[in-house]
């Protein structure tokens, strides 16, 4: 059974680049385009893997990932940033929100792939 | 481990020490059967005394403690109660421990008597044959299955797979991580072998708390990835999870050779070694040492012992780690191994080989006057080892003056900085030796000499570009020996000194008369005289040229002399005598109006007859022709006892001596030949005799006076008129 | 948790109808200890209906396992969905539990 992964950007052109890339490596693919929609779309659907933009208007990725936490059905759900930040300090607060891994923009879709994979079982 | 070395004595203590701790926590365990800290003691001496018999190769007690530290860890961990029979096993153990730790330790190589043997698997066999019974944790075919891949560096099955350790964190699986994923990600890098899944701390069923994670994995894998790589997998994990990477059996091989290949060149730490080899990653040996240094309440274990105990690396290529790294300390350690020694006692040492030199000078007195030709020989013998005893005694005090030199790198790397000046520093001579009192004292007068040398003689790039110089001007430290005194040189290619300049200053400061004729060496050598600057302005640096004088002072109150040679526009070359010690020297002793003189022996060039048909003697103007050469001389009768009328009586000889450039020739009644010779300061009183450089008590107790060579040369000059001395050539 | 039982002379029949995840594993670990009675000879669990299963699963099933060894009660793990089948090989746990895994035919080997 294909596990799915909710992608969240602002970014539609990014959303569509990633999706293909994960739909190329047989996962199903949920799109929001920030936070708040991403949480809306969290309900009722099996969610096995996140991977989130920080910057985005709404709602930002780390509140966002805060928000997951508390979510019954989705809190250990795992959640890869995938943003163009650097900073420690924003990585640190992504990771104490409760994000697994950080991966850098520009998107490169084996580094990606790599860790959706340490992460959920296909 | 043919040698007794310290660090087996250390252990066999050590081992004795556990083992005592471990038989009286037995005896209290016995009356109280869940004293924690009873059973953490008797584990740790087990497991301590595995990790360093592991240490020194002894492999049977590693293989007999291993086992008896398994079942302790169980009961450690509640798996396995304590009862009269453990205990009893347990104290047969101990006994058994300290039995074949006996053997390895003295009797290294041979293998066990069978008499033991059998006692350890008898041991064996009554500590695990009820402890499979007795296990509740994990049923018997995973512990079975771990038996076989249990890390055994001995056996060499599983040996080409690498063996992961995960120990997950009860959070894991609610922090997202699935062990599952990460085991899964593995498989890209390589096969997965085996897998044991253990639940150590996997409480009762009804307490479990199903989104906590009670999963440990132990994986062998089989890849040809490093070991950075397969880190990588887990890299998301870190924060969930205790990672062990040990590498296959194979990679150990690899590994060895790696290390054997490792330059010797610097002393690495032991976590350094392994990662530049590979064999750690450098997280491995932060976290380790992380741990080392939280775990306070312990003893501290060594890395090597960590790594092994926690299944990161094979006990071979720790030990081959460990021999690699004491052999390159060793090798260091060859090539600059020191004792330091209170300098006091030193200078006693060398104050008591002064007087057995005197006492053995008196002894030979007494063996010539007596006659005693069957003491002769002894006598001989004795005085050879007194000089071997006296020169080695000297030789404790020589240092190099190399570190004397390179301390002035910084300063010229200051200086020139400050002055806006390029110059560089080169060191030659370095390995030169000489006595440390002297080194001491020639610092401040070198100090002085280099920054004469940056300030007034090095130019600014700009103007020695315009002298068609390199823009990065050079300052030169050398030394060397030279008829057993050293020389040191400073030189620079400056501007050099102006003699017009010295000259004009040194008559309106009326130290040379305005109709004198001096030579160009001469006016250069002015500078060392009181109150004579050169440049105008002196800077904060080199001072308003009161230094010189100082500097020529301290030279020769260590019986040394310094002279500067220049050319203008060229540079500047000072060059230092120094006497290479200033204890004893070797000395020629000659006799003149009863009176005994000291000359260094390193300072007389020949001794010849006084004759006036052969040498041509000039006995107004004191000078002989020898062979050719103007030779100033002077009667040592003469010119110390200026009352005395001196006869002709006797047979003269001249002793030719050498300082420097400069000869002259002392004329003396008797010569009495080498003569080692103790330097005894003259009292405060007479310490401005003119000639006169110390003195020295003789084996009949006369006193012999030590010459200043250097004084006496320029006294025999001056009584030559430069004028004569110039046409004298013949 | 959704489950079925069957009860026939101690052997109880078990289907799992759902995933066996994190998150309804406390569910599971609540419905499976209600099966650990005195009295049961025999546990059948059937596998065939498990779409996920993940570490969290894993544990239960090896605790249950254990459990049953301590309490004197056969374990009997039966049908293993496609997913219980690839954990198992992942982690060579088949010859543990000692049961029969029937690889469906059309098994996706990947």
């Amino acid at each position: 059974m294909a596990k799915t992964i909710l992608i969240v950007d602002d970014s539609a052109s990014m959303r569509q680049v990633v999706g293909i890339a994960l739909k190329g490596a047989g996962y199903e693919v949920i799109e929001a385009c920030d936070g708040k929609d991403a949480l809306s779309k969290l309900t009722g659907v099996k969610i096995h893997l996140i991977v989130s933009d920080i910057n985005m208007p709404v709602m930002d990725g780390i509140t966002f990932v805060k928000e997951v936490k508390q979510l019954d059905n989705y809190k250990f759900t795992p959640i890869i940033m995938l943003t163009t930040e650097m900073e420690d300090d924003k990585k640190r607060a992504a990771k104490e929100a409760g994000a697994k891994a950080w991966v850098t923009k520009p998107f490169q879709p084996p580094i990606l792939l790599a860790a959706i994979a340490k992460l959920v079982l296909p | 481990m043919s040698n007794i070395n310290p660090a087996l004595e250390t252990f066999s203590q050590e081992v004795d020490e556990l083992l005592t701790a471990m038989e009286d926590a037995l005896l209290v365990l016995e009356s109280t059967p869940d004293d924690t800290d009873c059973i953490n003691s008797i584990f740790r001496a087990m497991h301590t005394i595995k990790g360093s018999s592991g240490l020194f190769g002894f492999d049977h007690v590693v293989a007999f403690t291993h086992e008896a530290e398994t079942v302790l860890d169980r009961v450690r961990n509640g798996e396995r109660a304590i009862d009269p029979e453990l205990i009893a096993v347990l104290l047969a153990c101990k006994d058994h421990t300290a039995q074949i730790i006996q053997h390895v330790l003295f009797n290294e190589d041979e293998p066990l008597p069978e008499a033991l043997q059998q006692q350890g698997q008898v041991l064996i066999a009554e500590l695990t044959g009820s402890s499979a019974a007795a296990g509740n944790g994990m049923p018997t075919t995973q512990e079975e299955k771990a038996g076989h891949f249990e890390v055994d560096p001995n056996t060499t099955d599983s040996s080409d797979n690498w063996v992961i350790s995960l120990a997950f964190k009860q959070d894991a699986l609610r922090n997202g991580m699935d062990p599952l994923s990460f085991i899964r990600y593995l498989q890209t890098l390589g096969k997965i072998i085996e897998v044991i899944v253990t639940m150590p701390t996997m409480p009762r069923i009804e307490d479990m708390n199903p989104e906590y994670c009670y999963l440990n994995f132990k994986i062998a894998f089989n890849s040809n990835a490093d070991k950075k790589t397969i880190e990588n997998v887990f890299e998301f994990a870190e924060d969930d999870c205790e990672i062990a990477i040990l590498p296959p059996n194979s990679r150990q091989e690899h590994y060895l050779q790696l290390l054997d290949n490792l330059p010797e060149d610097q002393f690495k730490r032991l976590g350094e070694m392994l990662i530049e080899i590979g064999a750690l990653t450098e997280k491995e040996v932060a976290l380790t040492l992380n741990e080392q240094s939280d775990d306070d309440n312990e003893e501290i274990k060594p890395l090597g012992e960590m790594l092994v105990a926690k299944n990161i690396l094979q006990q071979p290529v720790i030990e081959q780690a460990l021999k690699k790294q004491e052999s390159v300390k060793q090798k260091i350690n060859k090539e600059s191994s020191y004792i330091r020694v209170d300098a006091a006692k030193l200078g006693y040492l060398i104050n008591l080989v002064g007087e057995l030199v005197i006492s053995g000078a008196a002894m030979r007195l007494m063996v010539d006057k007596h006659g005693l030709s069957d003491v002769d020989d002894v006598a001989s013998t004795m005085s050879h080892l007194v000089e071997d005893i006296r020169d080695t005694a000297l030789q404790l005090r020589m240092v190099q003056i190399g570190e004397t030199f390179t301390r002035f790198q910084r300063v010229v790397h200051d200086v020139s900085k400050e002055l806006g000046k390029q110059i560089q520093l080169q060191i030659t001579g370095g390995e030169s030796e000489l006595d440390k009192t002297v080194v001491e004292k020639i610092n401040d007068p070198l100090t002085h000499l280099v920054r004469n040398s940056l300030d007034h003689g090095i130019e600014t790039p700009e103007v020695r570009v315009q002298a068609g110089k390199p823009e990065k001007g050079t300052i030169h430290l050398n030394a060397y020996h030279d008829s057993g005194r050293i020389v040191i040189q400073i030189s620079d290619d400056g501007q050099g000194l102006d003699p017009e300049k010295i000259l004009a200053k040194a008559i309106a400061k009326d130290l040379v008369k305005p109709d004198q004729t001096l030579s160009q060496s001469e006016i250069y050598n002015l500078i060392f005289e009181p109150g004579l600057s050169t440049k105008e302005e002196a800077s904060n640096l080199s001072g308003r040229g009161v230094g010189m004088d100082v500097v020529r002072r301290n030279i020769e109150a260590l019986r040394g002399s310094v002279f500067v040679d220049s050319e203008l526009g060229q540079g500047t070359t000072v060059t230092i005598h120094l006497p290479l010690t200033l204890a004893i020297i070797d000395g020629f002793m000659v006799e003149a109006q009863k009176e005994r003189y000291i000359i260094p022996l390193s300072m007389v060039e020949e001794c010849v007859e006084m004759s006036s048909d052969e040498w041509q003697i000039d006995d107004t103007q004191h000078y002989v022709n020898l062979r050719g050469h103007v030779l100033p001389y002077l009667r040592l009768g003469d010119f110390f006892h200026k009352n005395k009328k001196h006869t002709h009586t006797q047979r003269e000889s001249l002793v030719v001596v050498r300082f420097g450039e400069a000869k002259a020739g002392f004329v003396v009644d008797e010569l009495h030949g080498e003569n080692q010779t103790v330097i005894k300061p003259l009292g405060k009183l007479f310490e401005n005799l003119d000639g006169i450089g110390g003195a020295t008590v003789l084996g009949s107790g006369d006193v012999a006076l030590i010459l200043d060579v250097q004084g006496l040369i320029q006294h025999a000059k001056k009584r030559v008129r430069p004028t004569l001395a110039l046409t004298s050539a013949f | 948790m959704s489950a079925k039982a069957k009860k026939n002379e101690g052997i109880l029949q078990l289907s799992i109808k759902d995933d066996m995840t994190i998150y309804n594993a406390e569910s599971l670990k609540e419905t499976l200890l209600g099966y650990c009675q005195p009295g049961t000879q025999e546990l059948q669990l059937d596998l065939s209906a498990v779409a996920e299963i993940d570490s969290a699963g894993l544990q239960l099933l090896l605790l249950l396992k254990a459990e049953a060894q301590q309490r004197g009660f056969i374990l009997r793990l039966l049908r293993h969905s496609e997913a219980v089948i690839e954990v198992f090989e992942l982690i060579k746990l088949g010859m543990y539990f000692g049961d029969p895994i029937v690889i469906p035919a059309n098994w996706k080997k990947s």
